[in-house]
């Protein structure tokens, strides 16, 4: 009995025991193998147990066993699909948590993003990621596609993986878009009236996509909850279900392309070797993913503290006043700029439905066997100009261009904006000193003897004013006799009252103005 | 190195650096909470402001001083300290302004003093009665106005007037009046709120070729419509002041102006507005 008590053999019996567990958690890697893994070693047993795991875990299942050598060069992926992956997990994980505090319903909504804001530890980081997210993810995915339409990788048997990933890009949009609601303040609620109004100009049945979205015909509570459910419910699960086939197409079926140079024309045969060396998954593909999703998690972070990203948040909505300056989500842009240039049906449907009919058909109207940069000059052209026309037009749809407004609206509302914080808001509250200004008049020189440091902020406020102003009048928008006027007021404790106004000779001799009166209090924070 | 161990030691750099970022985070988090909440009410009060601006000021005044004989003071010690327990209200001030302005007032439960428009002496406000606000809406306001409470205790408003009240007969004798005491007393009673500062009632400053109150207190009488009794300037800005719905200027509605000035100025509160309003050429 003693006898068999030796020390050898409990270790043995211990490593065994431990050997087993990990054996079952991992799928099939022993003990060894994994010490070998971490040190970047060959497999220890044979069959390659590191390709076993593929088959048995349901999770690697959908990975690929290796790539080849030549698919996994930066410049070729840059990795972009890979992080568009990433953004939509980030997307996934904090939007089940911003789901615990938020309440789809006009009454709430808002009150409920305040709360997040100021009651719930890390809300706020874990709003500012979210929206980040969203938005690297609206990035990521063109510019991925961006890259699969340049490297020529949508081709013949990629066919496929190309319409999948056009309707992911739907999906992305539109996941995007549907999150814009949620936090029920002006610049939501103006920025999707605007987006599903363009809805209402498709012949027909825009009417009726526009009552569907909206559940009446204004967004109310019955909008906000559709779109809720569509962000949290709906969508996701598309998302989820296309990304996996999506992937599934890369992964199982036709790998990654290899750069058109190492498969196309007469290729060294020793270039072609080397491009179709395996990279196994586990481990060299599977550590690189970890490094990168490490790298993507402290550059969001990063962003939301370091480069102070936040996501707005403006005044709470209201249906009755519509802000100055209201426009869709910047990936519309390109779609409100269309608008501007004609009719609304030829630029808010019959185009874009061609534009995506063409990218769905990409893969066969380009007949082009060649997948080489060089080869196919006419569609590497065309898709330059398409994005330089994308991002031109997108200029065009900010709302500063080609609406006009009153010059002295206009300035006004460049200094102080109805939505948001513009010079004005942005001044320090001690810099505020009350008073009847005279803007265009006087220099803005030692306005506050009385402050230790003077107001240099203010002085500064005071001198883009009547800069705007003297370039009206120069311009000969405003006549030369304009005034402005600030008048600063102590209206109550901690607060102020601005009156910013303008005032013109009319062209009848009567005298005309535009004003706006803001209330700034001195707690209220900058943006 | 092989390049999976320096993606490891990498990729472990990083994550310690994301820790360390979040954890300086956190330890901000209390204060950020508290600054975000502060300024969530910063801007409540902000949004409180105009909102009180445009919907109250015309009973209220601008700044809260209420019109005597019209609507109460709502940045006073007496509201801020006392008012509560007068009316027997359990829950907070703030939460009785928002009871108050959702659905407003039937009666004025000091009509002497504060009739408002008659019924209901205030409108109710919340969208759920058919008023113009919605709840939100109506907390800002609330905010706006518990914001007086530091100012509040040197606030002091005098109910009632000192002395024998000057009545209705518009005939009778006053004592000499002084402009200075008069401007003030327009002040403080809060005639400024609807004559100069917006244009609820007849303009008193001349503007734009339209000669001043003092100018048509002689011109009015002559009028064809005119129907009242007065005969003098003088008599009938007493008239205007204690019978203002005899004669009803045309563009305004009768029933605006407060009617209790009779019985809430004195003799020689009344010879001071004439005076007053009678240097408005
Ligand atoms: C038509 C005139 C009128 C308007 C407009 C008006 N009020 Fe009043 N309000 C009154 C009158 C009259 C009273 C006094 C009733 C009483 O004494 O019972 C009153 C009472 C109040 C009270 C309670 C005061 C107390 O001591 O009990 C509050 C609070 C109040 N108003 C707030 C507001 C706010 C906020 C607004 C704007 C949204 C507003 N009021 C608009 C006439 C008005
Ligand atoms: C709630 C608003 C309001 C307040 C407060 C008010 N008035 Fe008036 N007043 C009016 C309106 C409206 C008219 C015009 C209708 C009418 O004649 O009755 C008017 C008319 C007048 C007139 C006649 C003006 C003319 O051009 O003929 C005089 C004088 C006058 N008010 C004096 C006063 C004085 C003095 C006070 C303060 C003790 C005062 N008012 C407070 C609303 C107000
Ligand atoms: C939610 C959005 C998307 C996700 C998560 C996604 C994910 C991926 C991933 C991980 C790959 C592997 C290669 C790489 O990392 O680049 C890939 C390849 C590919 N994707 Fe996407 N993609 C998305 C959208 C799109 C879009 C909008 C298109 C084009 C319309 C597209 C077309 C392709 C093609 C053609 C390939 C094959 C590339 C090759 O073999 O070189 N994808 N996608």
């Amino acid at each position: 009995m003693l006898k068999s008590l030796n020390l050898q053999d409990m270790r043995q019996k211990a490593y065994q025991a431990l050997d087993q567990r990990a054996r079952a958690i991992t799928a099939g890697l022993g003990l060894n193998e994994l010490r070998a893994l971490m040190r970047g070693e060959p497999p220890t047993e044979k069959p390659n147990p590191r390709y076993k795991v593929h088959t048995t875990s349901f999770l690697f299942h959908i990975r690929p066993r290796y790539y080849e050598a030549g698919s996994t060069i930066l410049t070729h992926t840059f990795r972009l699909g890979f992080f568009t992956s990433f953004f939509f997990f980030v997307e996934l994980f904090t939007g089940l948590i911003l789901m615990i505090y938020y309440t789809p319903s006009p009454e709430k909504a808002y009150e409920s993003i305040l709360n997040l804001l100021n009651n719930v530890p890390f809300g706020q980081m874990l709003r500012d990621i979210h929206r980040l997210g969203a938005e690297a993810m609206v990035i990521f995915t063109t510019l991925h596609m961006l890259r699969t339409f340049l490297t020529g990788s949508y081709k013949k048997e990629r066919s496929f993986t190309w319409l999948t990933g056009v309707v992911l890009l739907g999906i992305t949009m539109f996941l995007s878009f549907s999150g814009y609601l949620l936090p029920w303040d002006q610049l939501a609620y103006w920025a999707v009236t605007v987006g599903t109004s363009m809805a209402e100009a498709a012949p027909l049945f825009g009417n009726e996509i526009n009552l569907l979205l909206r559940g009446a015909p204004d967004i109310a509570a019955n909008g906000l909850l559709r779109f809720y459910l569509l962000h949290v419910v709906l969508l996701p699960l598309a998302a989820i279900l296309v990304i996996s086939i999506h992937y599934y197409k890369v992964s199982r079926e036709h790998g990654i392309s290899l750069p058109a140079y190492m498969e196309e024309g007469n290729v060294p045969p020793e270039v072609k070797k080397a491009a179709r060396q395996r990279i196994d998954f586990i481990p060299d593909l599977l550590t690189t993913e970890v490094f990168l999703v490490s790298l993507g998690i402290l550059l969001l972070v990063l962003g939301v503290t370091v480069f102070n990203y936040h996501a707005p948040l403006e005044s709470v909505a209201n249906p009755q006043v519509t802000p100055l300056d209201t426009k869709a989500p910047w990936y519309f842009w390109w779609l409100q700029g269309m608008l501007k240039l004609g009719d609304k049906i030829l630029m808010g449907v019959i185009l874009p439905t061609i534009v995506v009919l063409v990218l769905v058909g990409l893969p066969y109207i380009d007949r082009n066997p060649h997948r080489s940069l060089y080869k196919r000059p006419i569609a590497v052209a065309l898709g330059v100009l398409s994005v330089l026309i994308l991002v031109m037009l997108s200029y065009m749809g900010l709302p500063q261009y080609g609406i006009e407004m009153e010059p002295a609206q206009r300035i006004i509302q460049d200094m102080s904006p109805q939505e948001g914080a513009g010079p004005l808001q942005r001044l320090p509250f001690e810099e505020l000193q009350l008073g009847s200004y005279q803007v265009n008049v006087n220099e803005p020189i030692n306005m506050c003897p009385n402050l230790d440091f003077g107001c240099p902020a203010f002085e500064a406020f005071f001198r883009l004013y009547s800069d705007r102003v003297n370039q009206a009048i120069r311009k000969g928008d405003l006549p030369a006799e304009t005034q402005a006027v600030v008048v600063i007021e102590d209206w109550q404790k901690d607060l102020r009252k601005i009156t910013l106004r303008i005032v013109w000779p009319g062209e009848d001799g009567k005298s005309k103005s535009y004003e706006r009166i803001v209330y700034l209090h001195a707690n209220r924070g900058m943006e | 190195m092989n390049r999976i161990n320096l993606q490891i030691l990498l990729g472990t750099i990083m994550v310690l650096a994301t820790s360390v970022v979040v954890l300086f985070y956190g330890l901000n988090e209390e204060k950020r909470m508290a600054e975000a909440e502060e300024a969530q009410r910063g801007r409540a009060i902000e949004q409180g402001a105009a909102l009180f601006e445009a919907q109250c000021s015309r009973c209220h005044g601008t700044q809260g001083t209420g019109i005597p004989g019209l609507c109460p003071p709502l940045n006073d010690r007496y509201f801020f300290d006392q008012r509560m327990k007068d009316v027997g209200w359990s829950g907070t001030l703030e939460d009785y302004i928002v009871a108050t302005v959702s659905s407003g007032r039937l009666a004025s439960t000091r009509p002497q003093l504060y009739p408002g428009q008659g019924t209901p002496a205030m409108p109710a406000f919340s969208d759920h009665f058919g008023g113009p606000l919605r709840e939100d809406q109506i907390r800002t306001i609330a905010a706006f106005i518990t914001n007086w409470s530091e100012t509040a205790i040197a606030i002091e408003v005098p109910p009632t007037p000192s002395g024998p009240v000057v009545g209705t007969d518009i005939t009778k004798e006053l004592p000499e009046g002084d402009p200075a005491a008069g401007e003030a007393l327009a002040t403080t009673l809060g005639c400024v709120a609807c004559h100069i500062a917006a244009p609820t009632g007849p303009v008193w400053l001349a503007k734009d070729g339209e000669p001043g109150v003092g100018s048509h207190a002689a011109t009015r009488i002559t009028q064809p419509d005119y129907t009242g009794k007065a005969t003098t300037p003088e008599q009938y800005l007493f008239e205007s002041i204690v019978n203002p719905n005899i004669f009803v200027v045309s563009g305004f509605a009768s029933g605006v102006m407060p009617q209790s000035y009779a019985n809430s100025l004195t003799d020689q509160d009344m010879a001071n507005l004439i005076a007053y309003l009678l240097t408005l050429k």
